[in-house]
Protein backbone atom coordinates (compact mmCIF):
# COMPACT_ATOMS: atom_id res chain seq x y z
CA UNK A 1 0.00 0.00 0.00
CA UNK A 2 1.51 3.29 -1.11
CA UNK A 3 -1.16 5.70 0.06
CA UNK A 4 -2.51 6.47 3.52
CA UNK A 5 -5.95 4.90 3.94
CA UNK A 6 -6.61 7.14 6.94
CA UNK A 7 -5.92 10.29 4.95
CA UNK A 8 -8.36 9.39 2.21
CA UNK A 9 -10.98 8.38 4.79
CA UNK A 10 -10.57 11.74 6.54
CA UNK A 11 -10.91 13.66 3.28
CA UNK A 12 -13.69 11.66 1.67
CA UNK A 13 -16.49 14.10 2.50
CA UNK A 14 -14.68 16.86 0.64
CA UNK A 15 -13.75 14.59 -2.24
CA UNK A 16 -17.22 13.07 -2.72
CA UNK A 17 -19.26 16.27 -2.33
CA UNK A 18 -16.74 19.01 -3.14
CA UNK A 19 -17.00 20.81 0.17
CA UNK A 20 -15.96 24.41 0.63
CA UNK A 21 -16.56 26.81 3.52
CA UNK A 22 -18.86 29.81 3.29
CA UNK A 23 -18.10 32.82 5.47
CA UNK A 24 -21.10 33.89 7.53
CA UNK A 25 -19.63 37.42 7.81
CA UNK A 26 -18.81 38.37 4.21
CA UNK A 27 -20.72 35.61 2.40
CA UNK A 28 -17.82 34.47 0.22
CA UNK A 29 -16.97 30.85 -0.36
CA UNK A 30 -13.52 29.61 0.59
CA UNK A 31 -12.03 26.79 -1.43
CA UNK A 32 -10.03 24.84 -0.43
CA UNK A 33 -11.87 24.85 2.91
CA UNK A 34 -10.19 26.87 5.62
CA UNK A 35 -10.94 27.69 9.26
CA UNK A 36 -10.36 31.43 8.69
CA UNK A 37 -11.98 33.37 5.82
CA UNK A 38 -9.21 34.37 3.47
CA UNK A 39 -11.26 37.39 2.33
CA UNK A 40 -12.28 39.02 5.64
CA UNK A 41 -10.48 37.09 8.39
CA UNK A 42 -13.67 35.90 10.10
CA UNK A 43 -13.63 32.54 11.86
CA UNK A 44 -17.40 32.13 11.45
CA UNK A 45 -17.63 29.71 8.51
CA UNK A 46 -19.90 26.80 7.52
CA UNK A 47 -19.42 23.82 5.21
CA UNK A 48 -21.12 24.14 1.80
CA UNK A 49 -21.45 21.64 -1.03
CA UNK A 50 -20.08 23.04 -4.29
CA UNK A 51 -21.69 20.72 -6.85
CA UNK A 52 -22.31 23.58 -9.28
CA UNK A 53 -21.69 24.20 -12.93
CA UNK A 54 -18.49 26.09 -13.65
CA UNK A 55 -16.56 27.80 -16.44
CA UNK A 56 -13.04 26.87 -17.46
CA UNK A 57 -10.55 29.68 -16.78
CA UNK A 58 -7.30 27.98 -17.72
CA UNK A 59 -5.86 24.50 -18.13
CA UNK A 60 -2.78 22.44 -18.80
CA UNK A 61 -2.26 19.03 -20.38
CA UNK A 62 0.12 16.62 -18.65
CA UNK A 63 1.56 13.91 -20.88
CA UNK A 64 4.21 12.72 -18.40
CA UNK A 65 1.93 11.75 -15.55
CA UNK A 66 3.17 10.66 -12.13
CA UNK A 67 3.21 6.98 -11.19
CA UNK A 68 -0.32 5.73 -10.61
CA UNK A 69 -1.90 8.10 -13.14
CA UNK A 70 -0.68 6.44 -16.35
CA UNK A 71 -4.19 5.14 -17.19
CA UNK A 72 -5.54 8.68 -17.27
CA UNK A 73 -2.97 10.20 -19.65
CA UNK A 74 -3.18 12.80 -20.99
CA UNK A 75 -4.19 14.27 -17.63
CA UNK A 76 -5.97 17.61 -18.03
CA UNK A 77 -5.75 19.90 -15.01
CA UNK A 78 -7.85 23.07 -15.01
CA UNK A 79 -8.86 25.99 -12.85
CA UNK A 80 -12.62 26.44 -13.08
CA UNK A 81 -14.81 29.14 -11.56
CA UNK A 82 -18.14 28.01 -10.12
CA UNK A 83 -21.06 29.89 -11.67
CA UNK A 84 -22.95 30.57 -8.41
CA UNK A 85 -20.47 30.72 -5.54
CA UNK A 86 -17.61 32.08 -7.72
CA UNK A 87 -15.16 29.80 -5.92
CA UNK A 88 -12.21 28.74 -8.04
CA UNK A 89 -11.36 25.05 -8.06
CA UNK A 90 -8.21 23.27 -9.20
CA UNK A 91 -9.61 20.11 -10.76
CA UNK A 92 -9.15 17.45 -13.41
CA UNK A 93 -11.24 17.62 -16.60
CA UNK A 94 -12.69 14.40 -18.00
CA UNK A 95 -14.71 13.26 -21.05
CA UNK A 96 -13.03 15.80 -23.29
CA UNK A 97 -10.06 15.86 -25.66
CA UNK A 98 -7.38 18.53 -25.05
CA UNK A 99 -7.94 20.10 -28.47
CA UNK A 100 -11.63 20.68 -27.74
CA UNK A 101 -11.20 22.66 -24.50
CA UNK A 102 -12.03 26.36 -24.72
CA UNK A 103 -11.72 29.21 -22.24
CA UNK A 104 -15.18 29.84 -20.80
CA UNK A 105 -16.42 26.32 -21.60
CA UNK A 106 -19.18 25.33 -19.18
CA UNK A 107 -18.45 22.18 -17.20
CA UNK A 108 -20.28 20.23 -14.50
CA UNK A 109 -19.19 18.09 -11.53
CA UNK A 110 -19.12 14.28 -11.69
CA UNK A 111 -17.80 11.58 -9.37
CA UNK A 112 -14.91 9.66 -10.94
CA UNK A 113 -11.93 7.52 -10.00
CA UNK A 114 -8.98 9.82 -9.40
CA UNK A 115 -6.40 7.17 -8.50
CA UNK A 116 -6.09 3.68 -7.12
CA UNK A 117 -3.53 2.05 -4.91
CA UNK A 118 -2.25 -0.61 -7.31
CA UNK A 119 -4.39 -3.66 -8.12
CA UNK A 120 -5.21 -4.55 -4.51
CA UNK A 121 -5.46 -1.26 -2.61
CA UNK A 122 -8.16 1.35 -2.12
CA UNK A 123 -9.82 3.03 -5.11
CA UNK A 124 -9.98 6.81 -4.66
CA UNK A 125 -13.08 8.62 -5.88
CA UNK A 126 -13.55 12.38 -6.11
CA UNK A 127 -15.46 15.09 -7.93
CA UNK A 128 -13.93 16.22 -11.23
CA UNK A 129 -15.51 18.27 -14.04
CA UNK A 130 -16.69 17.42 -17.56
CA UNK A 131 -18.43 19.32 -20.39
CA UNK A 132 -22.19 19.62 -19.89
CA UNK A 133 -24.25 16.65 -21.05
CA UNK A 134 -26.97 19.05 -22.20
CA UNK A 135 -28.10 22.61 -21.83
CA UNK A 136 -25.61 25.14 -23.12
CA UNK A 137 -22.26 23.37 -22.92
CA UNK A 138 -19.98 22.46 -25.78
CA UNK A 139 -19.06 18.80 -25.61
CA UNK A 140 -16.58 18.66 -28.42
CA UNK A 141 -17.40 14.97 -28.83
CA UNK A 142 -17.75 13.24 -32.19
CA UNK B 1 -55.25 -3.63 -4.58
CA UNK B 2 -51.98 -5.57 -4.58
CA UNK B 3 -49.45 -4.57 -1.87
CA UNK B 4 -47.38 -2.95 -4.61
CA UNK B 5 -50.17 -0.45 -5.24
CA UNK B 6 -49.18 1.77 -2.33
CA UNK B 7 -45.75 2.35 -3.91
CA UNK B 8 -44.32 3.89 -7.05
CA UNK B 9 -41.33 5.47 -8.75
CA UNK B 10 -40.87 8.97 -7.33
CA UNK B 11 -37.60 9.60 -9.18
CA UNK B 12 -35.65 7.96 -11.97
CA UNK B 13 -32.29 8.58 -13.58
CA UNK B 14 -29.96 7.10 -16.15
CA UNK B 15 -26.36 7.34 -17.21
CA UNK B 16 -24.62 6.30 -20.42
CA UNK B 17 -20.87 6.87 -20.75
CA UNK B 18 -19.62 9.04 -23.60
CA UNK B 19 -17.63 6.51 -25.59
CA UNK B 20 -19.04 4.22 -28.31
CA UNK B 21 -17.31 1.27 -29.94
CA UNK B 22 -18.72 0.44 -33.39
CA UNK B 23 -19.19 -3.34 -33.53
CA UNK B 24 -17.41 -3.44 -36.88
CA UNK B 25 -14.26 -2.77 -34.84
CA UNK B 26 -14.71 -6.13 -33.07
CA UNK B 27 -15.26 -7.75 -36.46
CA UNK B 28 -12.02 -6.16 -37.71
CA UNK B 29 -9.88 -7.17 -34.74
CA UNK B 30 -11.21 -10.68 -34.13
CA UNK B 31 -12.05 -11.79 -37.67
CA UNK B 32 -15.77 -12.35 -37.22
CA UNK B 33 -18.18 -12.41 -40.15
CA UNK B 34 -19.16 -8.83 -41.09
CA UNK B 35 -22.78 -9.99 -40.80
CA UNK B 36 -22.53 -10.70 -37.06
CA UNK B 37 -23.54 -7.23 -35.74
CA UNK B 38 -26.59 -7.19 -38.02
CA UNK B 39 -27.64 -10.58 -36.63
CA UNK B 40 -27.53 -9.05 -33.16
CA UNK B 41 -29.37 -5.93 -34.42
CA UNK B 42 -26.74 -3.81 -32.70
CA UNK B 43 -24.55 -1.07 -34.22
CA UNK B 44 -22.46 0.30 -31.35
CA UNK B 45 -21.89 -0.30 -27.67
CA UNK B 46 -21.30 2.20 -24.86
CA UNK B 47 -17.89 2.02 -23.21
CA UNK B 48 -17.06 3.51 -19.81
CA UNK B 49 -14.01 5.78 -19.79
CA UNK B 50 -10.72 5.17 -18.01
CA UNK B 51 -11.88 6.90 -14.81
CA UNK B 52 -15.31 5.25 -14.67
CA UNK B 53 -16.66 2.09 -13.10
CA UNK B 54 -20.02 0.72 -11.94
CA UNK B 55 -19.86 2.91 -8.83
CA UNK B 56 -19.27 6.22 -10.61
CA UNK B 57 -21.93 5.46 -13.21
CA UNK B 58 -24.37 4.41 -10.48
CA UNK B 59 -23.65 7.66 -8.64
CA UNK B 60 -24.67 9.75 -11.66
CA UNK B 61 -27.84 7.76 -12.34
CA UNK B 62 -28.78 7.99 -8.64
CA UNK B 63 -28.08 11.73 -8.58
CA UNK B 64 -30.42 12.18 -11.54
CA UNK B 65 -33.06 10.11 -9.73
CA UNK B 66 -32.68 12.32 -6.64
CA UNK B 67 -33.08 15.48 -8.75
CA UNK B 68 -36.34 14.10 -10.12
CA UNK B 69 -37.59 12.87 -6.73
CA UNK B 70 -36.92 16.22 -5.06
CA UNK B 71 -36.57 14.64 -1.61
CA UNK B 72 -33.98 15.03 1.13
CA UNK B 73 -31.43 12.23 0.56
CA UNK B 74 -31.45 11.40 4.26
CA UNK B 75 -35.07 10.20 3.94
CA UNK B 76 -33.89 7.21 1.88
CA UNK B 77 -33.80 4.16 4.13
CA UNK B 78 -32.37 1.58 1.74
CA UNK B 79 -29.75 1.69 -1.03
CA UNK B 80 -29.57 -1.44 -3.17
CA UNK B 81 -26.91 -1.68 -5.85
CA UNK B 82 -27.32 -4.39 -8.48
CA UNK B 83 -24.21 -5.22 -10.50
CA UNK B 84 -21.98 -7.99 -11.74
CA UNK B 85 -18.98 -5.71 -12.20
CA UNK B 86 -18.20 -4.61 -8.67
CA UNK B 87 -15.07 -2.44 -8.47
CA UNK B 88 -14.28 -4.27 -5.21
CA UNK B 89 -14.97 -7.99 -4.85
CA UNK B 90 -15.52 -7.25 -1.14
CA UNK B 91 -16.51 -3.69 -0.12
CA UNK B 92 -19.91 -2.35 -1.09
CA UNK B 93 -20.43 0.19 -3.83
CA UNK B 94 -23.78 0.99 -2.17
CA UNK B 95 -22.08 2.67 0.79
CA UNK B 96 -19.80 4.78 -1.44
CA UNK B 97 -22.78 6.08 -3.41
CA UNK B 98 -24.92 6.52 -0.28
CA UNK B 99 -22.13 8.48 1.39
CA UNK B 100 -21.42 10.62 -1.67
CA UNK B 101 -25.13 11.49 -1.98
CA UNK B 102 -25.50 12.26 1.74
CA UNK B 103 -27.89 9.37 2.35
CA UNK B 104 -25.76 7.84 5.12
CA UNK B 105 -25.66 6.88 7.95
CA UNK B 106 -29.28 5.92 8.79
CA UNK B 107 -29.92 3.61 5.87
CA UNK B 108 -29.63 0.02 4.75
CA UNK B 109 -27.09 -0.38 1.96
CA UNK B 110 -25.88 -3.43 0.10
CA UNK B 111 -24.75 -4.76 -3.27
CA UNK B 112 -26.74 -7.57 -4.89
CA UNK B 113 -25.65 -10.08 -7.53
CA UNK B 114 -27.90 -12.07 -9.88
CA UNK B 115 -26.23 -11.61 -13.28
CA UNK B 116 -28.31 -8.95 -15.11
CA UNK B 117 -31.26 -9.18 -12.73
CA UNK B 118 -29.94 -8.12 -9.31
CA UNK B 119 -31.28 -4.56 -9.59
CA UNK B 120 -34.68 -5.90 -10.61
CA UNK B 121 -34.84 -8.07 -7.49
CA UNK B 122 -33.82 -4.90 -5.61
CA UNK B 123 -36.91 -3.18 -7.03
CA UNK B 124 -39.13 -5.81 -5.44
CA UNK B 125 -37.21 -5.50 -2.16
CA UNK B 126 -37.68 -1.73 -2.20
CA UNK B 127 -41.37 -2.05 -3.02
CA UNK B 128 -41.79 -4.43 -0.09
CA UNK B 129 -39.86 -2.25 2.33
CA UNK B 130 -41.82 0.88 1.37
CA UNK B 131 -45.20 -0.88 1.28
CA UNK B 132 -44.63 -2.33 4.75
CA UNK B 133 -43.74 1.06 6.21
CA UNK B 134 -40.23 -0.08 7.16
CA UNK B 135 -38.71 2.80 5.16
CA UNK B 136 -40.04 5.98 3.50
CA UNK B 137 -37.97 5.71 0.31
CA UNK B 138 -35.63 3.17 -1.25
CA UNK B 139 -32.92 3.76 -3.88
CA UNK B 140 -32.38 1.01 -6.46
CA UNK B 141 -29.39 1.20 -8.79
CA UNK B 142 -28.50 -1.08 -11.69
CA UNK B 143 -25.01 -0.40 -13.03
CA UNK B 144 -22.51 -2.44 -14.98
CA UNK B 145 -19.30 -2.20 -16.93
CA UNK B 146 -20.08 -5.61 -18.40
CA UNK B 147 -17.14 -7.86 -19.16
CA UNK B 148 -16.69 -10.38 -21.96
CA UNK B 149 -13.83 -12.61 -22.96
CA UNK B 150 -12.11 -10.69 -25.79
CA UNK B 151 -13.03 -12.34 -29.08
CA UNK B 152 -16.10 -14.07 -27.59
CA UNK B 153 -19.48 -13.39 -29.18
CA UNK B 154 -20.52 -11.70 -25.90
CA UNK B 155 -17.98 -8.96 -26.54
CA UNK B 156 -20.21 -7.53 -29.26
CA UNK B 157 -22.84 -6.44 -26.77
CA UNK B 158 -21.27 -6.32 -23.26
CA UNK B 159 -21.46 -2.59 -22.51
CA UNK B 160 -21.60 0.05 -19.78
CA UNK B 161 -24.51 2.11 -18.41
CA UNK B 162 -26.56 2.69 -15.26
CA UNK B 163 -30.15 3.31 -14.21
CA UNK B 164 -31.57 4.29 -10.82
CA UNK B 165 -35.02 4.55 -9.27
CA UNK B 166 -36.29 5.98 -6.01
CA UNK B 167 -39.25 4.01 -4.75
CA UNK B 168 -41.67 5.80 -2.45
CA UNK B 169 -45.34 6.30 -1.67
CA UNK B 170 -47.75 6.12 -4.61
CA UNK B 171 -49.12 9.57 -3.73
CA UNK B 172 -45.80 11.14 -4.83
CA UNK B 173 -45.08 8.79 -7.72
CA UNK B 174 -44.51 9.45 -11.41
CA UNK B 175 -45.60 5.86 -12.00
CA UNK B 176 -47.43 3.53 -9.59
CA UNK B 177 -46.70 -0.19 -9.34
CA UNK B 178 -49.88 -2.17 -10.01
CA UNK B 179 -48.43 -5.62 -9.52
CA UNK B 180 -45.25 -7.66 -9.83
CA UNK B 181 -44.36 -11.31 -10.31
CA UNK B 182 -41.06 -13.23 -10.17
CA UNK B 183 -40.05 -16.54 -11.79
CA UNK B 184 -36.65 -18.15 -11.05
CA UNK B 185 -35.05 -21.58 -11.60
CA UNK B 186 -31.52 -23.04 -11.49
CA UNK B 187 -30.36 -22.72 -15.11
CA UNK B 188 -26.67 -22.90 -16.23
CA UNK B 189 -26.83 -20.35 -19.06
CA UNK B 190 -24.10 -17.91 -17.94
CA UNK B 191 -21.63 -17.72 -15.06
CA UNK B 192 -18.31 -16.36 -13.88
CA UNK B 193 -16.34 -18.31 -11.30
CA UNK B 194 -14.53 -16.58 -8.45
CA UNK B 195 -11.25 -14.86 -9.46
CA UNK B 196 -12.01 -15.22 -13.18
CA UNK B 197 -11.90 -12.07 -15.32
CA UNK B 198 -14.58 -13.06 -17.81
CA UNK B 199 -17.86 -15.01 -17.79
CA UNK B 200 -18.68 -18.13 -19.80
CA UNK B 201 -22.02 -19.07 -21.29
CA UNK B 202 -23.78 -22.35 -21.85
CA UNK B 203 -24.41 -21.80 -25.57
CA UNK B 204 -27.66 -23.70 -26.17
CA UNK B 205 -29.03 -22.60 -22.81
CA UNK B 206 -28.88 -18.89 -23.60
CA UNK B 207 -32.05 -18.51 -25.64
CA UNK B 208 -35.03 -20.79 -25.14
CA UNK B 209 -34.37 -22.42 -21.72
CA UNK B 210 -33.09 -19.19 -20.16
CA UNK B 211 -34.14 -15.86 -21.66
CA UNK B 212 -37.38 -16.81 -23.36
CA UNK B 213 -38.67 -19.37 -20.84
CA UNK B 214 -38.16 -17.12 -17.82
CA UNK B 215 -39.46 -13.88 -19.30
CA UNK B 216 -42.50 -15.55 -20.85
CA UNK B 217 -43.23 -17.34 -17.57
CA UNK B 218 -42.90 -14.14 -15.52
CA UNK B 219 -45.08 -12.07 -17.83
CA UNK B 220 -47.73 -14.80 -18.10
CA UNK B 221 -47.66 -15.09 -14.30
CA UNK B 222 -48.31 -11.36 -14.05
CA UNK B 223 -51.15 -11.60 -16.57
CA UNK B 224 -52.81 -14.46 -14.65
CA UNK B 225 -52.42 -12.59 -11.38
CA UNK B 226 -53.90 -9.33 -12.68
CA UNK B 227 -56.10 -10.24 -15.64
CA UNK B 228 -54.12 -7.79 -17.80
CA UNK B 229 -53.32 -8.53 -21.45
CA UNK B 230 -50.88 -7.06 -24.03
CA UNK B 231 -53.47 -4.65 -25.43
CA UNK B 232 -53.77 -3.02 -21.98
CA UNK B 233 -50.18 -1.76 -22.17
CA UNK B 234 -48.83 1.34 -23.93
CA UNK B 235 -45.21 0.16 -23.73
CA UNK B 236 -43.36 -3.09 -23.05
CA UNK B 237 -39.71 -3.18 -21.96
CA UNK B 238 -37.83 -6.47 -21.84
CA UNK B 239 -34.26 -7.35 -20.91
CA UNK B 240 -32.14 -6.43 -23.93
CA UNK B 241 -29.11 -8.73 -24.40
CA UNK B 242 -29.16 -7.81 -28.10
CA UNK B 243 -31.51 -5.96 -30.43
CA UNK B 244 -33.29 -9.11 -31.54
CA UNK B 245 -34.37 -11.07 -28.43
CA UNK B 246 -36.72 -8.36 -27.04
CA UNK B 247 -38.69 -8.25 -30.31
CA UNK B 248 -38.90 -12.07 -30.42
CA UNK B 249 -40.10 -12.38 -26.83
CA UNK B 250 -42.60 -9.58 -27.48
CA UNK B 251 -43.98 -11.50 -30.46
CA UNK B 252 -44.28 -14.68 -28.35
CA UNK B 253 -46.31 -12.74 -25.78
CA UNK B 254 -48.45 -10.87 -28.30
CA UNK B 255 -46.91 -7.39 -28.11
CA UNK B 256 -46.42 -5.52 -31.41
CA UNK B 257 -42.93 -4.16 -31.96
CA UNK B 258 -44.27 -0.57 -31.87
CA UNK B 259 -44.74 -0.98 -28.11
CA UNK B 260 -41.21 -2.31 -27.65
CA UNK B 261 -39.05 -0.08 -29.88
CA UNK B 262 -39.39 3.14 -27.77
CA UNK B 263 -37.65 1.41 -24.85
CA UNK B 264 -35.15 -0.64 -26.88
CA UNK B 265 -31.66 0.85 -26.51
CA UNK B 266 -29.36 -2.09 -27.21
CA UNK B 267 -28.90 -1.24 -30.92
CA UNK B 268 -27.22 2.03 -29.85
CA UNK B 269 -25.51 1.20 -26.54
CA UNK B 270 -25.28 -2.60 -26.30
CA UNK B 271 -26.34 -4.71 -23.33
CA UNK B 272 -25.69 -2.84 -20.10
CA UNK B 273 -26.62 -5.88 -17.98
CA UNK B 274 -28.18 -4.62 -14.73
CA UNK B 275 -29.16 -1.39 -16.48
CA UNK B 276 -30.41 -3.14 -19.62
CA UNK B 277 -34.20 -3.23 -19.16
CA UNK B 278 -34.15 -0.54 -16.47
CA UNK B 279 -32.58 2.11 -18.69
CA UNK B 280 -35.29 1.21 -21.19
CA UNK B 281 -37.84 1.96 -18.46
CA UNK B 282 -36.06 5.25 -17.70
CA UNK B 283 -36.34 6.25 -21.37
CA UNK B 284 -40.05 5.40 -21.36
CA UNK B 285 -40.61 7.54 -18.24
CA UNK B 286 -38.70 10.38 -19.95
CA UNK B 287 -41.44 10.50 -22.60
CA UNK B 288 -44.51 8.88 -20.94
CA UNK B 289 -47.88 10.55 -20.54
CA UNK B 290 -50.26 10.23 -17.59
CA UNK B 291 -52.38 7.11 -17.93
CA UNK B 292 -49.82 5.12 -19.91
CA UNK B 293 -49.39 1.56 -18.66
CA UNK B 294 -45.89 0.05 -18.87
CA UNK B 295 -44.80 -3.59 -18.69
CA UNK B 296 -41.21 -4.12 -17.57
CA UNK B 297 -39.61 -7.57 -17.55
CA UNK B 298 -35.89 -7.71 -16.70
CA UNK B 299 -34.03 -11.03 -16.87
CA UNK B 300 -30.89 -12.39 -15.27
CA UNK B 301 -28.93 -15.52 -16.05
CA UNK B 302 -28.86 -18.28 -13.55
CA UNK B 303 -31.85 -17.62 -14.14
CA UNK B 304 -34.87 -15.47 -13.38
CA UNK B 305 -37.22 -12.77 -14.57
CA UNK B 306 -39.55 -10.27 -12.91
CA UNK B 307 -42.59 -8.72 -14.52
CA UNK B 308 -43.91 -5.35 -13.34
CA UNK B 309 -46.98 -3.40 -14.35
CA UNK B 310 -46.73 0.36 -13.86
CA UNK B 311 -49.32 3.08 -14.46
CA UNK B 312 -47.95 6.55 -15.19
CA UNK B 313 -49.44 9.44 -13.20
CA UNK B 314 -49.78 13.21 -13.68
CA UNK B 315 -46.66 13.54 -11.54
CA UNK B 316 -44.43 12.36 -14.37
CA UNK B 317 -44.73 15.61 -16.32
CA UNK B 318 -43.16 17.84 -13.69
CA UNK B 319 -40.28 15.44 -13.10
CA UNK B 320 -39.26 14.72 -16.71
CA UNK B 321 -37.27 17.94 -17.17
CA UNK B 322 -35.47 17.98 -13.83
CA UNK B 323 -32.45 15.93 -14.95
CA UNK B 324 -30.73 14.87 -18.18
CA UNK B 325 -32.80 12.37 -20.18
CA UNK B 326 -31.64 9.10 -21.69
CA UNK B 327 -31.80 10.82 -25.08
CA UNK B 328 -29.32 13.47 -23.90
CA UNK B 329 -26.81 10.78 -23.03
CA UNK B 330 -27.47 8.97 -26.33
CA UNK B 331 -26.65 12.14 -28.25
CA UNK B 332 -23.45 12.79 -26.32
CA UNK B 333 -21.02 10.36 -27.88
CA UNK B 334 -17.45 9.98 -29.00
CA UNK B 335 -16.66 7.05 -31.29
CA UNK B 336 -13.46 5.20 -30.35
CA UNK B 337 -11.46 2.34 -31.84
CA UNK B 338 -10.65 -1.07 -30.35
CA UNK B 339 -7.33 0.16 -28.97
CA UNK B 340 -8.87 2.88 -26.77
CA UNK B 341 -11.70 0.53 -25.77
CA UNK B 342 -9.12 -2.07 -24.71
CA UNK B 343 -7.29 0.56 -22.65
CA UNK B 344 -10.43 2.02 -21.06
CA UNK B 345 -11.85 -1.39 -20.10
CA UNK B 346 -8.46 -2.66 -18.94
CA UNK B 347 -8.22 -5.51 -21.42
CA UNK B 348 -4.52 -4.70 -21.53
CA UNK B 349 -2.88 -5.71 -18.25
CA UNK B 350 -0.06 -3.52 -17.01
CA UNK B 351 2.29 -4.03 -14.08
CA UNK B 352 1.26 -1.42 -11.52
Amino acid sequence: MKYSIARFWREREGHYRLLGRKCRSCGRVNYPPSSVCRYCGSKDLEDVELLEKARVLTWTVIHTAPEGFEEYRPVIIAIVELLESKARILTRLTDVEPEDIREGMIVEPVLRRISEDGDSGIIHYAIVFRPLVSGGGSDGGG
Amino acid sequence: MEPEGSTGIVGWGAYIPRYRLPLKEIVRVWGFSPETPAGLRTIEKAVAGDDEDATTMGWEAARNALLRAGIEPSRIGGVWFGTESKPYAVKPSATIIAHALKITPETMATDLEFACRAASEALRLAIGAVASGLIDYGLVIGSDTAQANPGDILEFTASSAAAAFIIGPSSEAAAVFEASYTYVTDTPDFWRRAHMHYPLHGEAFTGEPAYFHHIVSAVKGLFEKTGLKPSDFTYAVFHQPNGSFPLRVAAKLGFPKEKVLPGLLTPYIGNSYNASALIGLAKILDQAKPGDRVLVAPFGSGAGSDAYSLVVTEGVLDKQGRAPKVGDYLERKKVIDYGLYAKYRRLIHRIR
